[in-house]
């Protein structure tokens, strides 16, 4: 369990050491919220498909889990940076279990990543009416959200040989997968084909979750659904990446 | 009992062979340096050496160990440094050393202690807060071998330690180095470029060039290859030949100057002055020309083993642009 230990413990140190950076990080998320979210809040001032909440209440919590996911996926693939500057190595050559230092690696960087979104999600406070009470169980909703795709970052980054690869994923995979997520406008009045593609996209169900529970908008699926798939996705894709990293080779 | 056995090493990039059918043994407590240019096969060796990379063909063991077959246990008995830098920028000097600890099982005082011994070994204790992307490149060099050392390897795999480094930082390094064999009786297997680091460290080096080992063996039996030391002398009067059993051959030059080749210089060189105090003979100048290392690859290889010290940090400078 050392390795673990070891391994999460690097992620938050470099967190808490790169303030500019995580700051940076933060700015993007924010730009969303007040410049999309607040001029599309007066274009929707009477819809009613938002579920009887303003526009700008509906976006936040899709802006949380948006974040979480950014942070979570980048972060993820950046092992390839590892592998490109060394630590990587650095681990490989290691006797510990390798395993067991993803594991540790991707868990950091899941706390870290939640993190992130609960900043956000305390700005938005300022702006928005969402429910302080669903703040904690959001935060569970974001981290299995940021399990899923920090591990899905690392398997895709053991596969990716080179940054050319690498900036090519971030730019097919990123936008559509916010986009098809419902977090800045709702799944059901999508087209029968996008609403397909985010059925299947998982951070639908985290936003939906954190919809849910912040706020209590009833969302397209039951809670009890959102929980399980995000649970499972979360389970699912850290035992992949832990394979994939234990095989993963340096060519 | 050999700390490293490689027999008819192949590594296959794709068609192209980087590693070509190397064979060698390092003694315990050696120090063995792998000499050759640019993209001679040198990391790749140390790779598969370090379990990072598979063999296409042959055999590799070290520590006794077979290196595919027991990746695992070779890796608790071997320490590492890097050609490129492997230490966590955004992390202090101490935390670089803490996680490094745990990631092979040590922890508590234990630990700690070890650390503060290390960091002042490498002189780096003062700065043991700062955060490494401050450090300067030798600075970081001298963390990374403290960290290697850390889980007392058996062998010590150094690729290009003192690539890029000022004259002062290198020398540094070099005491490093021959403290750690003195005091440990570590194994050290390490790659180079410069000469003088092989000649100064190894007791036994390979030339290797275009992934084959052209030449093997300790500095002087190679340097023998391309012939023997040289020395000219100069004398009041009339120059004659000196005889003596340790005299190779002797010639008096057009100039005046008699030029004398013997085995070794240094034991020479006393003889020579002995003799002619002997027969009355005044000298006025000595110069002796010894064949390096380079005149070795020359002789092997009809090129020179050039310093891409420049081209090295080029690389650097565009990785840390990546970087950001
Ligand atoms: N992963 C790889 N894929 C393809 N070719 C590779 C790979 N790694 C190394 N090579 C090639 O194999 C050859 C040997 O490379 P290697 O890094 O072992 O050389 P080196 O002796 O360490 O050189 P240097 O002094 O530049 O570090 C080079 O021609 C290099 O381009
Ligand atoms: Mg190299």
């Amino acid at each position: 369990m050392r390795a673990f230990a070891v391994m999460v413990y690097r992620q938050l140190k470099r967190f808490s050491r790169a303030r500019s950076r995580v700051a940076g990080m933060i700015i993007n998320p924010l730009i969303w919220m007040i410049f999309f979210g607040v001029g599309w809040s007066g274009v929707f001032k009477d819809a009613k498909i938002f579920g009887g909440i303003d526009y700008l209440t509906y976006l936040a919590p899709g802006i949380f889990a948006m974040t979480v996911f950014n942070q979570s996926f980048i972060s993820g693939v950046s092992v390839i940076w590892d592998r490109e500057f060394g630590f990587l190595k650095e681990v490989l050559v290691a006797p510990a279990s390798r395993k067991e230092t993803i594991a540790g690696r991707i868990i950091g960087d899941s706390v870290v990543a939640t993190v992130q979104g609960l900043v956000i999600l305390l700005l938005t406070l300022l702006l928005t009416e969402l429910r302080v009470a669903g703040i904690l169980p959001a935060l569970g909703v974001g981290l299995l959200l940021a399990v899923a795709f920090s591990s899905f970052g690392v398997s895709l980054a053991t596969k990716i040989q080179s940054m050319e690869g690498f900036q090519m994923i971030m730019a097919v995979l990123m936008l559509p997968i916010i986009f098809l997520s419902g977090a800045i406008y709702p799944v059901s009045t999508m087209p029968w084909w996008m609403r397909l593609l985010a059925y299947i996209n998982p951070l639908t169900y985290a936003v939906d979750g954190a919809r849910n529970m912040l706020t209590g908008v009833e969302g397209i699926f039951p809670l009890s659904t959102d929980l399980a798939v995000l649970g499972f996705l979360a389970l699912a894709f850290l035992g992949i990446a832990m394979f994939a990293f234990e095989r993963s080779t340096i060519e | 009992m050999y700390a490293i056995k490689v027999e008819n090493l192949v590594k296959k990039f794709g068609n192209f062979r980087a590693v070509n059918g190397i064979s060698f043994k390092v003694k315990k407590g050696e120090i063995f340096a792998f000499l050759g240019p640019n993209g001679a096969g040198k990391t790749t060796t140390v790779h598969i050496l370090t379990t990072l990379l598979k063999p296409t063909e042959g055999k590799a063991e070290v520590a006794g160990l077979d290196v595919v077959r027991e990746a695992k246990e070779v890796r608790k008995k071997i320490g590492i440094v890097f050609q490129d830098p492997s230490i966590d920028r955004d992390l202090t000097a101490y935390e670089n050393m803490l996680i490094h600890g745990g990631v092979y099982g040590l922890s508590g005082a234990k630990l700690r202690e070890k650390i503060e011994g290390l960091l002042k070994f490498v002189e780096l204790w003062d700065f043991k807060d700062k955060l490494v992307k401050h450090f300067s490149g030798g600075m970081q060099r001298r963390l990374e071998i403290a960290r290697s050392l850390l889980h007392e390897p058996e062998v010590l795999f150094l690729d290009e330690p003192t690539l890029g480094l000022d004259p002062q930082t290198r020398d540094h390094v070099w005491s490093y180095i021959e403290t750690m064999r003195e005091e440990h009786d570590m194994t050290i297997f390490l790659t180079t470029h410069y000469m003088e680091e092989a000649e100064k460290l190894a007791d036994k080096i390979a030339i290797i060039d275009h992934g084959k080992i052209i030449a093997e063996g300790s500095c002087e039996k190679l340097k023998r290859m391309v012939g023997n030391d040289v020395i000219y002398i100069k004398v009041e009067n009339c120059a004659e030949c000196f005889k003596g059993e340790f005299i190779r051959s002797c010639k008096v030059l057009q100039d005046g100057r008699i030029r004398i080749a013997v085995e070794n210089t240094a034991e020479a060189l006393p003889k020579i002055f002995e003799l002619a105090k002997e027969n009355g003979v005044k000298i006025i100048e000595a110069t002796y020309h010894q064949p390096t290392l380079n005149d070795v690859f020359l002789h092997l290889t009809g090129r020179e083993i050039r310093d891409e010290g420049g081209e090295f940090f080029r690389k650097a400078i565009a990785r840390a642009r990546m970087r950001r």
